[in-house]
Order: C-alpha cells, then sequence, then structure tokens
C-alpha cells in the first residue's frame, strides 16, 4: 500500500527526512514513532502530497504522491496533528464539504456522512457549530474526515493528542475497528496505544529509520530485556559471586541503593535464552538467604523507544 | 470543474457568514448612497459640464474608500487557511492548488461585484422616479461598470497575493493596500509627468487608474486599459499560486 524509497527532505540549514525508505503492507498497521522534530510529520506529509521531497520517491496504492498526487490522494485518508476545521460551518455541513471534495457525489454523500457520523459518534453533536466543538468531537470530526470518502489508506497524525483518557480509550478502539478495513499508519508519542494497536512499529529518530519491527521484536532486543531482578538477604559480596557461578547468568551487580534493613537487590544479566530463576532459587535455598523477590524484567517498547532515542 | 464549483461556493458561504463582510456591505452601501445623493444635490443646484455618473464615480471622495474596499474583501483568503492549518487539509484532498486559488478569488469577484448592485438600483430608481424627464447617460453607466469591474479584478488579484504572503490577516490587509496604492501613485506620477514629456503619454493610456476611471464614466470605452488591466490580472493570480506552492513546499 505505501512504498517509499530514499526519500529525502531537506528545509534550509537542516535535513528533516534523511534516506527513508519502507514499505506497508494492505491491512498492516503500523505505528510511527520518533521524538519531536524526528521527522514524523513531514514524512506523513509528504506521503499525502501536500510536502514535495527532495530526494526519493513515494507511492500509495501503486501511485506516485508527487507525479501522480490526486490519484493517490483519493487512497488516502488524511488527519493532520492540529486538526484544522473551519470553525464558521456545522459539523454535518463540514463533513458534506469534504465528502464532495473528495469525489463522492448525490446519495453517496450522504451515506457516507451518516456512516462516519455514526462511526466517530458525531450524530448527536452534527447541528453544532464547529467552534463550539469540544476538543474530542474536533478530534473525531477530523477523523471522519479522514474516513468519509472510504480511503484504502490512513494516515493518522497524533489522533489522541490532547484527549483525556476516556476519549483516548475511545479513540483507540475505533482505531482498532477501522484496522480491519483500512492500512493505517500512526504516529504517536503514547507508546501503550502502539503496543495495543500497532501490529509493526517503525521508530524515526533525526529523520533516519532506527527500527522496524513487531513490537514484541522490537522489546525482546531491548538491553532491558534478558535481566533479572533478584532481591534477597545475604551478603553483597558473596551472593555476587554465587549469582555470576551459576549457568546462564553473564554478570551479576548488587545494587548498592536498594540495600534495606538487610535485604540486598541484585540486577542479573543472562545469556540469550537462559532462564536460571529455579537455579536461583536452588542457590538461595541451599545458601539459606531469605528470597523476597526474583522477576524477570519485561522490557518494554518505552524502553526501546528511549535507548534508540537517547543513543546518540 | 465540479472540485471549482464545491470550493467556490463553500467560499461564498465564508464571505456571506463572516461579519466582516456584512460591515463592509452596509458601510459601502452608505459611502455610495452618500455619493449619490451628494451628486444629484451638485446637479440641482446649476447646470455642470459633468454627468450624474462621472459625478458619482470620479469625485474625488471615491478615492477615499475605493482603495480600502480591496484589502477588506481579499486579506481572509488566503492567510486566515494558513493561520488555522486548514490549507494543509485542504491541499491534502484531491484538489489542485489552482482550484483552491481560483475559487477564493472568484468568490472575491462575485463579493465585489454583490457590493456594487445597489448603487447600479440607485441609477434604476432615480429612472424610474423621473420617469422620461432626465435621461440617464447608458453608455458612461456601462462603462463605469466596465472598468470598476475590470480594475476591481486587478485589484482583488493583488489583494490575493498579499493574504498568500502572509499568515497575518491584518499584515496582509495593510500589505494588499500597499500594492493598490503603489499602483495609484505610479498612475498619478505619469499622469502629470504626461502633462509636460509627451513620452510619458502611451505610458500614462495603460497605468493611470485615475484616468481609465475618469474616461471610461464619459462613455469612452478604451481598449489598451482593458488589456493591461486583464493581463495583469492573470500574471498576479499566477504570481500568487507560485506564492502558495513555495509556501507550501517550505512548511
Amino acid at each position: 500500500m505505501i512504498e517509499v524509497q530514499h526519500l529525502t527532505k531537506r528545509f534550509v540549514g537542516r535535513t528533516a527526512v534523511d534516506d527513508v525508505s519502507f514499505e506497508v503492507g494492505k491491512g498492516e498497521v503500523v505505528g510511527f514513532l520518533g521524538p519531536n522534530g524526528a521527522g514524523k510529520s513531514t514524512t506523513m506529509r509528504m506521503l499525502t502530497g501536500y510536502l514535495p521531497a527532495t530526494m526519493g520517491t513515494a507511492r500509495v496504492a501503486g501511485h506516485d504522491v508527487f507525479s501522480d498526487s490526486i490519484r493517490a490522494r483519493r487512497e488516502i485518508g488524511y488527519m493532520p496533528e492540529s486538526v484544522p476545521l473551519y470553525d464558521e460551518m456545522r459539523v454535518v455541513e463540514y463533513l458534506n464539504f469534504r465528502a464532495a471534495l473528495k469525489g463522492l457525489r448525490g446519495r453517496a454523500v450522504k451515506e457516507n456522512v451518516g456512516r462516519v457520523m455514526d462511526l466517530t459518534g458525531l450524530k448527536d453533536v452534527q447541528r453544532k457549530i464547529v467552534a463550539s466543538l469540544s476538543k474530542g468531537y474536533r478530534q473525531r470530526l477530523g477523523l471522519a474526515d479522514a474516513l468519509v470518502h472510504r480511503p484504502r489508506l490512513l494516515i493518522l497524525d497524533e489522533p489522541t493528542n490532547g484527549l483525556d483518557p476516556n476519549q483516548i480509550r475511545q479513540v483507540r478502539s475505533l482505531i482498532a475497528q477501522l484496522s480491519t478495513e483500512h492500512t493505517i499508519l500512526i504516529s504517536t508519542h503514547i507508546l501503550t496505544e502502539v503496543e495495543m494497536v500497532c501490529r509493526r512499529v517503525i521508530i524515526i529518530h533525526r529523520g533516519k529509520i532506527r527500527a522496524d519491527d513487531t513490537p514484541e521484536n522490537l522489546a525482546r532486543s531491548s538491553r532491558s530485556a534478558g535481566m533479572l531482578t533478584v532481591e534477597m538477604k545475604a551478603p553483597a559480596e558473596e551472593a555476587t559471586e554465587a549469582l555470576q557461578g551459576l549457568a546462564g547468568i553473564r554478570r551479576a551487580t548488587a545494587v548498592p541503593s536498594a540495600a534495606n534493613g538487610g535485604w540486598q537487590q541484585f540486577e542479573v544479566k543472562l545469556d540469550t535464552g537462559a532462564d536460571p530463576r529455579e537455579e536461583i532459587a536452588e542457590l538461595t535455598r541451599g545458601r539459606g538467604w531469605p528470597l523476597r523477590e526474583l522477576r524477570a524484567n519485561q522490557a518494554t517498547l518505552e524502553d526501546v523507544f528511549v535507548e534508540i532515542t537517547q543513543r546518540d | 470543474m465540479r472540485t471549482f464549483f464545491i470550493l467556490l461556493i463553500k467560499e461564498l458561504r465564508s464571505f456571506f457568514l463572516s461579519p466582516v463582510a456584512w460591515v463592509v456591505l452596509a458601510m459601502f452601501m452608505a459611502i455610495c448612497g452618500l455619493s449619490f445623493s451628494w451628486s444629484i444635490n451638485i446637479l440641482r443646484e446649476k447646470p455642470q459640464d459633468q454627468s450624474i455618473v462621472q459625478w458619482t464615480f470620479v469625485p474625488v471622495w471615491f478615492w477615499l474608500y475605493y482603495p480600502f474596499l480591496f484589502p477588506l474583501i481579499t486579506m481572509r483568503l488566503f492567510a486566515e487557511e494558513q493561520k488555522l492549518g486548514t490549507l494543509e487539509s485542504l491541499l491534502t484532498a484531491p484538489v489542485r492548488t489552482w482550484q483552491v486559488m481560483l475559487a477564493k478569488y472568484f468568490s472575491a469577484v462575485i463579493f465585489y461585484v454583490v457590493l456594487w448592485l445597489p448603487v447600479l438600483a440607485y441609477f434604476g430608481i432615480l429612472t424610474w422616479i423621473l420617469r422620461g424627464k432626465v435621461e440617464i447617460p447608458q453608455g458612461a453607466l456601462v462603462g463605469s461598470y466596465l472598468i470598476l469591474f475590470i480594475t476591481g479584478l486587478f485589484h482583488l488579484a493583488l489583494g490575493s497575493l498579499a493574504s498568500a504572503l502572509t499568515k497575518n490577516q491584518i499584515i496582509a490587509a495593510i500589505l494588499g493596500f500597499a500594492f493598490i496604492l503603489l499602483h495609484f501613485l505610479i498612475g498619478v506620477f505619469v499622469m502629470q509627468q504626461a502633462q509636460d514629456h509627451q513620452e510619458f503619454r502611451p505610458i500614462m493610456d495603460y497605468v493611470a487608474i485615475k484616468g481609465h476611471i475618469e474616461s471610461f464614466a464619459s462613455g469612452l470605452l478604451d481598449t489598451r486599459p482593458m488589456v493591461y488591466y486583464t493581463s495583469g490580472t492573470l500574471f498576479i493570480l499566477m504570481l500568487t499560486h507560485q506564492v502558495l506552492e513555495y509556501r507550501r513546499w517550505k512548511s
């Protein structure tokens, strides 16, 4: 659905997107992550044909977004980050206008506007002036606009930006619902959202793609994966030595600040694929060291994100 | 073409939903009404060389409100869209930049034409009241409306260009006014020079807007200003298109 090859965008004095290449298949839901200024919005704007690229190509549904822009844009439903709307219009008028602009005619306008208002919960406010809508409803209207012409690809730039937790949950469930019908490229700062909604994650930093995999694989590749936390009442040096003597343990470190009333915490780095938790439990029982915690650390997407974006 | 009309209708709705449009319309009607009644009073006092049409469209006070009209109409056209970010959602729909530009420009043209319709009604009412006692010079009326329309196209294009250059409506208005004033002053300068220097005469025939309105209001239709304003309008609209593309590319 999306084919991006060596896409580059240079502004005066800086390169916002630097030789980016990736593909998104039909039906995929891809999270596009990166810190502020990483190049996410610029990439999305190029995909929607709004910004021309300095170099490289981008195709949407087989259409070049630069040379065959109008056809490419017909396949895209785009929701920009700031959700710009015409404040003087009524909700239903705005959607009618957008539907007609996107090529729908006559009865198709009415049907599709009704459909997206049902889908996004805008029916109750359809006669309201856009200026009077709350942030949550504005966000829904932006989403309804992106959906109204049944695009094959949805590009959503920070769709939950500025929403309260309940609204975030609503938008998230809506995106999950949409993922059955559309290919979705979604940019967000909320990583839990990506873990819940996206089956693939692309992390962009300083204009370059730094990671591209499933959230699970990325978490597995994190430095904090393959670690154990052990807390027991034991002398630090002796316990460290004993732990390092066990098979599958690469390194054990006592955490000094965690020493409290004789309780000592250890961080244990494991060899790839090793799980020596039973041996550790056996060791503490044999040495008579009371064991309070033995936990395998689960790396999160947040860990991966922080590692990648703070690496340089 | 369909996309153009969808955008044009939307723009016209936006125009007539904006309070500024109604304030401009009301003020303009009041000024034109006053101008018209002064013209009648002047003609009632003693016989004049100039017709009622000339007194309505060519008096000195005409230049006190005419140049302000265009920035008020055009200032929001692109500046507001750029400020609110709606230009992004507009140009990521299957719409071309020139369609957006022309729809906005023609909505301003339609509003401008609507502004002048009441004055036409004043002449109609006067003719009806006098019922053949006084004849309104039809040629002068047609000429006046023609030149107002053609110069209007040109000035609205200048205002559109100013609005495309900035995100701020006030700056767009000031810039638009500056462009129009500059064009007017160049015309006045050339007219003054032409009195002493013959070589300025051909230039004057093209650029002196004051002279154009005066000659058209007397019923004299000259094709040179028509060509000048039409080609100028097209050139400025092309420039506006390029400015919009440039601003989009560097956003």
